[in-house]
């Protein structure tokens, strides 16, 4: 059997073996990942895989499995034994049969573009961005570049038989001058012409550079531009937590909020896998249902959550394309731009800090939205809107709510941000939000 | 299983390779999803594959695949070669394996009750008389409890890792995990969240000992008084007692990651950062002398537990910490080569598509000489913080923050009212050198680190006594 006809053949297997419901997503991926430290590679990694989702109802029984052994054997014993397993479990508290299709989807949005996936031509683009990073000041530079290939096929008893392809490139780069003075940047692409890693090697040494002997920063409550980075990290916080599912769980400061202005009516934020060619583009959604341009939350507006199909039932709502199976999750996010070059946002800071980066956020309470972040690499005081010193030690501890709701303005040019702290691809531009508050160490 | 990693490393050198290590690794998991009194889904997995790593003039290359057959191998493991090899030039320090204590061994751990005597339907069963136990204890206090998710996980990992100087482990670690999320709600006391991390590498056995009803059941009480009791927290400078869990938490952000040989060199620079220790830092004070941090994979029953890491060397408990001197770092093969000294056998990998690295284990403050009351009786003016739930760290391993969820006013030596949300936040050095006293006591709780691109989250533990810092300062919560 082709590789490509299983999904078919597993949601067979489900209705003969008694499933009222079966889905199943092959997803076969190539992967090439270059890592580099002190201006030299680390380590090069050749990922190849294949595998096999499986989630399966009887009724309100529920079960799912994941396998990478994709022998007919061991397929049809997994098959057999899910039933058997959803058959044992206690029944959930609601059904919601798998959408019944066929369905069309976007045929821009099944192709992906062709990216290369060669060591040799990934190490130019390694070396291309380190010196960069080096031409603009930095004396050492570490991080990730990645290539990958991937093809998603599903088939559901909802009729469903699809397949779509997905491709990227991403470059993380950090740039140091001093253990203490770095700058960090990305090129994220879906497409090989929109990647430019020695614009990510720039940016990155430029932020190192004007980090340059940092002071300790004084706690307090600043007006505060947030680069992408950081605005991207808050922004996948706010889609992220619009899964009904979190919602549900109480893993979220979104609970209850739904036609309430959470956020300053200057954030529109949009989870769209339509942009073709982008890196999270997706046709079609793990319950095969095609995917859509949603507004979670539009002039500072929570509009809707996002959900697969048992969600929505339990809402009383629609799916909105987002099946994760069990989890509902954005795709691509994106905020809608301001009017405001980096310089007019700049100029309406008086006396307030720039931070281009974070890491570590966690919540004391995702239901109130308390948090706090550590700004890293470049933190800047600004003083009439121009930068005079870097800052180090300090941290943003805030709520989530009320950092929505001090958007002040946006920027208007936006970058792609995925990283290893934003995890769901994400267009933003710089944010302005007042009284973020930062405090320090106490001893 | 023996045969494919034989062949894989054979000819790896047979190719030129001047190490190669094969990695037969196969992680087989059952996991339950249960929210709010509705089982969400039972899942289960299967994740089987080889990860290949050699290394070619002085390059590392990795390759990974889960399709088993010789020709797929063959295919891998020129991919490794062509990894390496391409990406040789900008090497330019070139890398090499370091010694270490090689095995020859298989290590098997045997569950006393095995996961398979336990059907979904009783594991479904001992979750929904948890999520009651909840209800149940909050209503004594008039609170609601209005989102609860748990996650019941066990799961059975086989490895085989051969390399080409002669290592050669064989080893089967069941592993169970149990996680909680509750949010509580008094029309008063607002919210509270507080989450629950238990693990341990063993059978059903350790579930059944963790009694989860009980647990949830005394958690919930304690969370309950606070919501409707605490007070503002006092702020200010005071002592503080800090309870083993967020002593586990300190020791793993604080001493295990700073004591990461391949952060110190900066290899892991743009993910989670490097650390304010330098590779001469051993022998550094960086607290008082009643700071001793261990990290020890050999704990029986740990959830960080092995006995031979995955570059095939003997593991052995680390004294990082010594008296508040840095006194060891961990490392692997690389680093160990470059430090000059032999691997301590802290490389591993989360699964066969990913690369082995440095990491913890059970990272520990080992326990001191006081009784638990004692640390009391000698504080005047206080808090005592027994858990938490915010918590972090800047990717320098200096400045870290630690908010209290029950944490309690101690007056005289007695623990008082609950207080609100008390805030930590301190430098690494800061913390340790205000410790004058540990107690004998001694408790772990289980978590999963993350490092690694891609992102590697493995079992560990973290633990420790109770430990007393002497005039801190504690900021209150934000109002």
């Amino acid at each position: 059997m082709n590789v490509k006809e299983i999904p078919s053949y597993i949601v067979d297997l489900g209705r003969k073996y008694g499933a009222t419901d079966i889905a199943a997503k092959l997803i076969e991926s190539q992967k090439v990942m270059i890592r580099f430290s002190n201006n030299e590679v680390t380590i090069s990694k050749i990922f190849h895989e294949a595998t096999i989702e499986i989630f399966v109802m009887v009724e309100k029984h529920r079960a799912a499995t994941s396998i990478n052994t994709l022998s007919i054997k061991n397929i049809e014993r997994n098959v057999k034994t899910l039933i058997r397993v959803a058959k044992m479990t206690t029944p959930a508290d609601v059904y919601a049969p798998l959408p019944k299709g066929p369905f069309s989807y976007d045929p821009r949005l099944l192709k992906a573009p062709e990216v290369p996936l060669d060591p040799e031509t990934l190490s130019s683009y390694v070396e291309r961005a380190i010196n960069s990073a080096l031409e603009s000041g930095a004396k050492r530079a570490a991080g990730t570049l990645s290539a990958f290939k991937s093809e998603i096929s599903i088939a559901t008893s909802g009729e469903v038989y699809a397949s779509q392809e997905k491709a990227g490139l991403e470059l993380s780069i950090r740039a140091f001058i001093s253990d203490v003075a770095t700058g960090h940047f990305l090129s994220i692409a879906g497409k090989p012409e929109d990647f430019n890693p020695e614009e990510a090697g720039r940016v990155a040494g430029e932020i190192a550079r004007a980090a340059d002997n940092p002071v300790p920063g004084e706690p307090g409550k600043y007006m505060t531009l947030l680069g992408p980075m950081v605005f991207a990290d808050i922004v996948n916080q706010v889609g992220i937590l619009s899964s009904a599912f979190l919602v549900d769980a109480g893993q979220s400061f979104l609970v209850d909020k739904i036609g309430e202005k959470i956020s300053s009516e200057k954030f529109t934020l949009v989870d769209d896998p339509t942009l073709a060619g982008s890196i999270g583009a997706r046709a079609f959604d793990d319950e095969g249902v095609p995917t859509r341009r949603n507004i979670i939350v539009e002039n500072g507006v929570l509009k809707t959550y996002l959900h697969n199909s048992i969600t929505a039932k339990k809402f009383g709502k629609e799916t909105t394309g987002n099946a994760g199976i069990i989890v509902p999750t954005p795709w691509n996010l994106i905020v809608e731009p301001g009017g405001k070059s980096f310089e007019e946002l700049s100029a309406q800071i008086d006396d307030g800090i720039y931070v281009t980066n974070d890491w570590y956020l966690r919540y004391q309470n995702y239901r109130t939205g308390d948090f706090s972040t550590l700004p890293r690499d470049g933190i800047f005081r600004i003083r009439r809107g121009e930068i005079v010193s870097s800052f180090r030690e300090l941290r943003i501890s805030d709520n989530m709510l009320r950092i929505l709701q001090n958007i002040v303005d946006l920027g208007r040019s936006r970058v792609w941000i995925k990283w290893w702290e934003v995890e769901i691809p994400s267009l933003v531009p710089h944010a302005l939000i007042s009284e973020v508050n930062f405090t320090k160490p106490l001893i | 299983m023996e045969d494919l990693a034989e062949f894989i490393v054979e000819s790896a050198v047979g190719m030129g390779a001047e190490y190669a290590e094969a990695r037969l690794h196969t992680d087989l998991r059952e996991s339950i999803i249960f929210k709010n009194n509705v089982l969400e889904a039972f899942t289960f997995e299967e994740s089987r594959g080889v990860g290949i790593r050699v290394l070619v003039d002085g390059s590392l290359g990795f390759a990974s695949t889960n399709r088993l057959r010789k020709d797929d191998i063959k295919k891998a493991l020129k991919q490794a070669f062509k990894a390496a090899k391409s990406t040789s030039k900008l090497v330019k320090h070139k890398i090499s394996m370091g010694k270490g204590e090689l095995g020859n061994e298989k290590v098997i751990v045997k569950p006393r009750v095995s996961f398979t005597s336990v059907d979904p339907e009783a594991r479904t069963s001992l979750i929904k008389e948890t999520d009651e136990e909840i209800i149940s204890s909050a209503s004594t206090f008039d609170v609601k409890v209005p989102a609860r998710i748990m996650t019941l996980d066990t799961w059975i990992t086989e490895k085989l890792v051969k390399t080409s100087d002669g290592a050669s482990i064989y080893s089967v670690t069941p592993r169970i995990a149990f996680f909680a999320l509750i949010t509580l709600f008094h029309p008063q006391g607002g919210l509270l969240q507080r989450y629950i991390n238990l693990g341990e590498t063993g059978g059903w056995e350790a579930c059944e000992r963790w009694n989860l009803p009980r647990i949830l059941h005394e958690e919930t009480s304690a969370l309950a008084r606070v919501l409707i009791e605490a007070k503002k927290s006092p702020a200010g400078e005071m002592d503080v007692i800090l309870g083993p869990e967020i002593v586990g938490i300190v020791s793993h952000e604080s001493c295990g990651h700073p004591c990461e040989a391949d952060r110190i060199l900066g290899r892991e620079a743009a993910q989670a950062g490097e650390t304010f220790l330098k590779s001469d830092s051993i022998g550094l004070r960086v607290g008082s002398k009643y700071v001793n941090v261990a990290d020890d994979p050999t704990i029986k029953g740990s959830f960080g537990f092995y006995l031979y890491d995955d570059e095939g060397v003997k593991a052995r408990r680390r004294i990082l910490i010594k008296e508040g001197v840095i006194n060891e770092f961990l490392h692997n093969r690389e680093t160990a080569s470059i430090f000059g000294v032999m691997s301590n056998g802290a490389s591993r990998a989360v699964a066969y598509n990913r690369e082995p690295i440095i990491r913890m284990s059970n990272t520990f403050f080992l326990p001191g000489d006081y009784s638990k009351d004692e640390l009391f009786e000698d504080v005047k003016e206080g808090i005592y913080v027994k858990s938490f739930m915010e918590w972090n760290i800047d990717d320098r391993r200096f400045n870290q923050r630690y908010v209290g969820l029950e944490a309690y006013k101690i007056e005289n030596g007695e623990i008082k009212n609950p207080v609100r949300a008390p805030v930590l936040e301190m430098t690494t050095i800061g913390l340790w050198s205000a410790v004058d006293a540990a107690s004998k006591d001694l408790e772990f709780q289980a978590a999963y680190c993350g490092k690694g691109d891609p992102m590697q989250g493995i079992p560990v533990w973290t633990g420790g006594p109770h430990i007393r810092l002497r005039k801190v300062r504690v900021g209150g919560m934000r109002e």
